[in-house]
């Protein structure tokens, strides 16, 4: 089958926000459905010529089931619109370009938008198995006697909720939770304590000086916020500018309380927030004469064992490579996801070492990343990573670097809690 | 018996009855022939309910059961005794509905108003549809009478005495939940069931009433409560009218002295009033009004010969109050209005106003969380043009700077479709002037709304030489489609509203200067129905803004409008009216009035002027008045009842009065002729000099009404 070249015309992103900070209020289809609005305004295409909303989303909230067409209704697409929403846990944003890439490419259709939504904010406390089977006793209970009888079998632990988003971290294969697979590549490549926390204070400063000289202003659509939605939020909340070495360095490690390097401090903070971009054909962009920024290249999805997750990039980035026949050096940018300091400088490593590729299954190491290249606004430990949107949010930010840097190949990459790794490449065309 | 207006038929031992049968008109009234049909009806169920198991009233018309008696016939009464014999007609049509020994059921969907409501009441069972278009009320007193089929006496034996003044006083329509829940109505069903449920109601028992129910009852059904609730009740009806208004007293009356009567004598008490208030002239004025309102739906303007331009998407540009309300305005509409400010300050200014409006909307439950939260979310605030390809209209609210003003039409000009219409929110500027900053001037209006936007119902749609009539046609239905009250206005300083304004403000300014003092001015003002003093006005306005087009309007109009000095001396001192808390009175931080402000006081003259309250309106309306006739004769607008529209919807003029010109037209052109030539002896020669129109007006003996019609 032959394929066609998929379009960016544009992608936007919500500023992102600590969960709990200012972001905390917004239900996760209104973090996607005014950034749909807005590309879609931006160009011709009517609201009735869109084949496809897809939207990346994890903690699927009670109340909006396929978070995706909701948010296509909101952003006042014609109700015709087909939409749906996808999960690939932290790729979910990815899931949803994939697939736009692969419906386009395959010629079935023309427009689509696509992206990620998380409210890591809204994640909900859970009645546990105790109380929800009280529950079920009840509403089973015809007589007041069962009644009663159910009502006295109640005991105070009942009400102990659990923790959707705590459970949602945690491996349900391994065990192990997000962290403690981060501890576990430290161990196992000596990535020492100092090492994660220097690459975590830079991360910051980066972002810092990015959203100081204006480099988020062309991604970020500012959102209305506040109680009585009553004011814009226009930047992340999340880099500190008084970032130290010094200061990570005092910080408590979380996940291995005892002996471990892992803190909250060069991990990626619990964030709510949305991206979108729009895809579409060559055709569509004749018919609607647009402008696109960049071009999607192919992307990849790649499984190893869960409990080194935090390796999924590297099999991912050797996928997608082979695939596009691109090496390292061809890419002016890369943007790969920091859910740890620990795991993005494990993925260095295998990258270069031949020994440890080969521990994943890769006949040959690809070489030394060029670290210049790589996060180059900041990453997701100061930027934070809402999971279901940060897959779609690594290309946003990709394109309008790459077209800020006139360079030409980009590179997206992050791991995928369970065991997996996605990597998308693009092609800037604004040289 | 041929029916024509109401459907009777027989199917099963139950008779169901009708209305809007045959009809093409989207609402059904109550007019003379429907009557002899409901009567006749009514007399064949009598003679058959032996053969019955019960009447079933409905009707034909989807979202209409019945609007209420037809307001022509009320137009029409001539004297008192035929009002009240017209009354007395219905209320035996509607006994005999009671009195019908078969169970009744009626079924509501949509509109059930007034005469509609009150065969409602008549019937033993009432039943709703859970359609948006159901509304249930009494709205009679707005047009200044009082409900004259029985309404008054049958709504609180169903619904309790305090609900039902609140309904009958207030004119208030009930959605069908409401209804449900206060007792109106026994049973809500979607529209397409109620037929087939209503049988169901025919040999039910009344409900056991709650204990809740039960105690409030027994609170408020009792001679003494009632008595209180009655007074309680006259005291709120004349502190908020300020006893303007005979209609809700009347009523009040009829309730009041009839609480012990038998149906008849109370029914006789109500036919009674409704005779007195139906021809009264206070009631006459409302229902102008009411006539006035309806003939400003229908446009007459220009004719277009090509489509008219689809306004679906909306852009607001500056987000100050007026920028916000109108993005509020626009966004409650369903367009997702982009919303442009040159700041993220200015911006969450304009989301503020918005929230506000939203707020209130959903604390009276008008919206609900979600609604609010869509609404007001699909305001996109932003700072530069894009996403402007999509939009329809554009209204602009940015600083009242020409300069500035043309130069945004030319930039916003080059972001839009060629579709796009341009319109420009300004109160005081050339329209005219302004249309040559775009390049496509048919396009382009003045669209003037009030402050706030929310809050007051008239939109001047301001128009020049180079507009095209399909501009004017789409901005009307446009104007109308949002709930405004649409006036189109020739261009010229002031357009209509405020150029009648700002003689009646600056003539009390003058008064001012003579002695006269803030108090007894505000007063006289209040006296006559004015929603508030003139001094109070300016405060409101913002007294620069007042100088500011004060000076637009003695550039346009010459000497007549040579504003007197005492504004600027406030604005000097710093002294700005309500928005920095100080002008002619002081405000608190909510914007309420502390009182007068002492300061003012070294810009008046020390000794007192008494000057008797008919001399000061007369200073503050004859100006008015006399501006009127020049805006006619320069065809601003084209009717008298254009003016007295605009003056009602625009700052508030007493709508008991009907209107400016309708109060003119009745106090005698020549009485008032004769006022504007004495006083242009006594107080100045050039501001009171009667204009050349209205002096053709008296010597031709004919009136605003007569040679405007």
């Amino acid at each position: 089958m032959s394929m066609r070249d998929v379009y960016i015309v544009d992608g936007k992103r919500t500023p992102q926000a600590k969960s709990g900070m200012d972001l905390k209020d917004v239900q996760a289809p209104y973090l996607g459905a005014y950034l749909v609005k807005h590309l879609i305004d931006n160009t011709e295409i009517p609201v009735d010529a869109i084949d496809e909303v897809i939207f990346g989303n994890t903690g699927t909230p009670a109340k909006y089931p396929n978070v995706g067409r909701v948010i296509a209704l909101e952003a006042g697409l014609d109700k015709k619109t087909s939409a749906y929403s996808v999960h690939r846990n932290c790729a979910s944003g990815m899931e949803a370009v994939s697939q736009a890439y692969i419906k386009i490419a395959s010629g079935r259709c023309d427009v689509i938008v696509a992206g990620g939504v998380e409210s890591m904010s809204q994640m909900p406390l859970i009645y546990n198995k105790e109380m929800t089977e009280l529950f079920a006793k009840l509403m089973k209970a015809k007589t007041m006697g069962e009644k009663l009888s159910a009502m006295s079998s109640f005991r105070p632990a009942f009400l102990t909720p659990i923790v959707a988003i705590e459970q949602g971290l945690t491996d349900p294969f391994c065990g192990l939770n997000m962290g403690q697979t981060a501890e576990l590549l430290a161990r196992e490549l000596n990535i020492t304590r100092e090492q994660q926390d220097t690459y975590a204070n830079n991360s910051h400063a980066k972002a810092v000086a990015a959203t100081k000289e204006g480099r988020f202003k062309d991604e970020i659509l500012p959102i209305t916020v506040g109680g009585s939605l009553n004011k814009l939020l226009s930047n992340d909340v999340g880099p500190r500018e008084n970032s130290t070495v010094e200061g990570l360095g005092k910080m408590k490690p979380y996940f291995e309380k005892k002996s471990g390097t892992v803190t909250v401090g060069n991990s990626c903070p619990i964030t709510d927030g949305g991206s979108a971009l729009l895809f579409v054909s060559e055709e569509a962009v004749k018919k609607y004469n647009l402008k696109p920024i960049a071009k999607l290249t192919d992307y990849h999805f790649h499984g190893l064992e869960p409990e080194r997750m935090g390796m999924g990039p590297l099999l991912a980035m050797d996928g997608v490579m082979k695939r596009v026949n691109l090496k390292l050096s061809d890419f002016d940018l890369f943007e790969l996801n920091e859910a740890f300091a620990a795991q993005i400088l494990a993925v260095g490593i295998a990258l270069k070492d031949k020994e440890v590729a080969a521990r994943f299954g890769l006949n040959q190491a690809w070489g030394e990343l060029d670290w210049s290249k790589v996060n180059v606004n900041g990453g997701g430990i100061a930027l934070g990573h809402p999971v279901g949107s940060t897959g779609s949010r690594l290309i946003v930010t990709l394109i309008h670097e790459l077209k800020r840097r006139k360079g030409r190949y980009g590179l997206a990459s992050l791991c995928i809690g369970g065991g997996q790794g996605g990597a998308v490449v693009v092609e800037n065309l604004i040289r | 018996m041929a029916n024509n207006k109401i459907s009777l038929e027989y199917k099963n031992k139950i008779a169901y009855v009708g209305f809007g049968f045959n009809s093409t008109k989207s609402m059904t009234a109550l007019d003379i022939d429907t009557m002899t049909e409901l009567q006749e009806i009514v007399e064949e169920l009598h003679a058959k309910s032996s053969e019955l198991s019960g009447v079933i009233f409905h009707s034909h018309k989807e979202g209409c059961f019945l609007a209420g008696a037809d307001i022509n016939l009320i137009a029409g009464m001539k004297t008192e005794a035929d009002a009240a014999d017209g009354s007395e007609r219905g209320q035996t049509i509607y006994n005999r509905i009671e009195d019908l020994t078969v169970p009744t059921v009626v079924c509501v969907d949509g509109v059930c108003l007034g005469g509609g409501l009150e065969l409602a009441l008549a019937c033993k069972v009432i039943l709703a549809s859970n359609s948006p278009k159901t509304s249930l009320g009494l709205p009679e007193v707005k047009l200044g009478i009082i409900p004259g089929f029985g309404g008054t006496y049958r709504l609180p034996r169903k619904i309790g005495l305090p609900n039902s003044l609140d309904m009958i006083l207030t004119g208030k329509t009930l959605r069908a939940d409401k209804a449900r829940r206060i007792g109106l109505v026994e049973e809500v069903y979607p529209r397409e069931n109620l037929l087939s449920m209503a049988p169901n109601f025919f040999n039910k028992k009344a409900k056991n009433k709650g204990i809740q129910a039960s105690f409030k009852e027994l609170a408020t059904e009792n001679f003494v409560t009632r008595k209180i609730i009655f007074q309680k009740v006259r005291e709120s009806v004349l502190k908020k009218t300020n006893g303007f208004y005979q209609a809700p007293l009347k009523i009040l009356d009829v309730m009041d002295s009839g609480m012990m009567k038998g149906r008849t004598s109370y029914l006789a008490g109500e036919a009674q009033a409704f005779g007195e208030l139906c021809i009264s002239e206070q009631s006459k004025n409302l229902q102008h009004i009411y006539f006035m309102s309806e003939g400003v739906k229908k446009y007459t303007g220009p004719k277009s010969t090509k489509g008219l331009p689809k306004l679906e998407r909306g852009a607001a540009l500056g987000a100050g109050t007026m920028g916000g309300g109108i993005a509020w305005l626009m966004a409650d509409a369903g367009m997702q209005p982009i919303m442009k400010d040159l700041s993220t300050e200015a911006l969450n200014l304009g989301l503020k106003q918005s929230s506000q409006n939203f707020s209130g909307a959903l604390k009276r439950k008008k919206i609900t969380p979600d609604q609010f939260e869509r609404k007001q979310r699909s305001i996109t605030a932003q700072l530069d043009y894009s996403g402007f390809k999509k939009i329809d209209l554009v209204i602009e609210a940015v600083v009242e700077n020409m300069d500035i003003k043309k130069k945004v039409f030319s930039e916003v000009e080059k972001y839009v479709s060629k579709e796009c219409l341009l319109t420009s929110n300004t109160s005081s500027l050339s329209v005219q002037e302004m249309s040559k900053a775009l390049e496509h001037p048919e396009r382009f209006a003045g669209l003037h709304f009030f402050n706030p936007v929310h809050l007051m119902p008239l939109v001047e749609i301001i128009i020049h030489d180079k507009i095209a009539p399909e501009t004017i046609e789409a901005l009307h239905k446009w104007v109308l489609r949002v709930k405004k009250t649409p006036v189109i206005v020739k261009d010229g300083p002031g357009f209509l509203v405020n150029r009648i304004l700002v003689p009646y403000l600056n003539e009390a300014a003058y008064l001012l200067e003579e002695g006269v003092s803030v108090k007894d001015l505000d007063q006289a003002a209040l006296n006559f129905g004015m929603p508030m003093g003139p001094a109070r006005l300016l405060d409101e306005v913002g007294i620069d803004v007042a100088v500011k087009v004060g000076k637009v309007m003695y550039e346009g109009l010459g000497e007549r409008a040579h504003p007197s000095q005492l504004s600027s001396k406030l604005v000097e001192k710093g002294l700005l009216g309500k928005k920095n808390a100080k002008g002619f009175y002081l405000y608190d931080e909510k914007g309420k009035v502390l009182g007068l402000n002492p300061d003012i006081e070294e810009l008046l003259p020390k000794e007192k002027k008494k000057v008797s309250e008919a001399d000061l309106q007369m200073r503050l309306f004859l100006p008015m008045i006399n501006e009127a006739a020049a805006i006619l004769k320069d065809g601003i607008v084209h009717t008298a009842s254009d003016v007295d529209l605009g003056l009602i919807f625009g700052i508030g003029f007493p709508p008991f009065r009907g209107g400016l010109l309708r109060y003119a037209d009745g106090e005698g052109l020549d009485k008032i002729h004769n006022a504007l030539k004495n006083l242009s002896e006594s107080v100045d020669a050039v501001r009171f000099f009667p204009n050349s129109y209205l002096t053709e007006l008296v010597e031709s003996k004919t009136t605003f009404y007569e040679k405007t019609r």
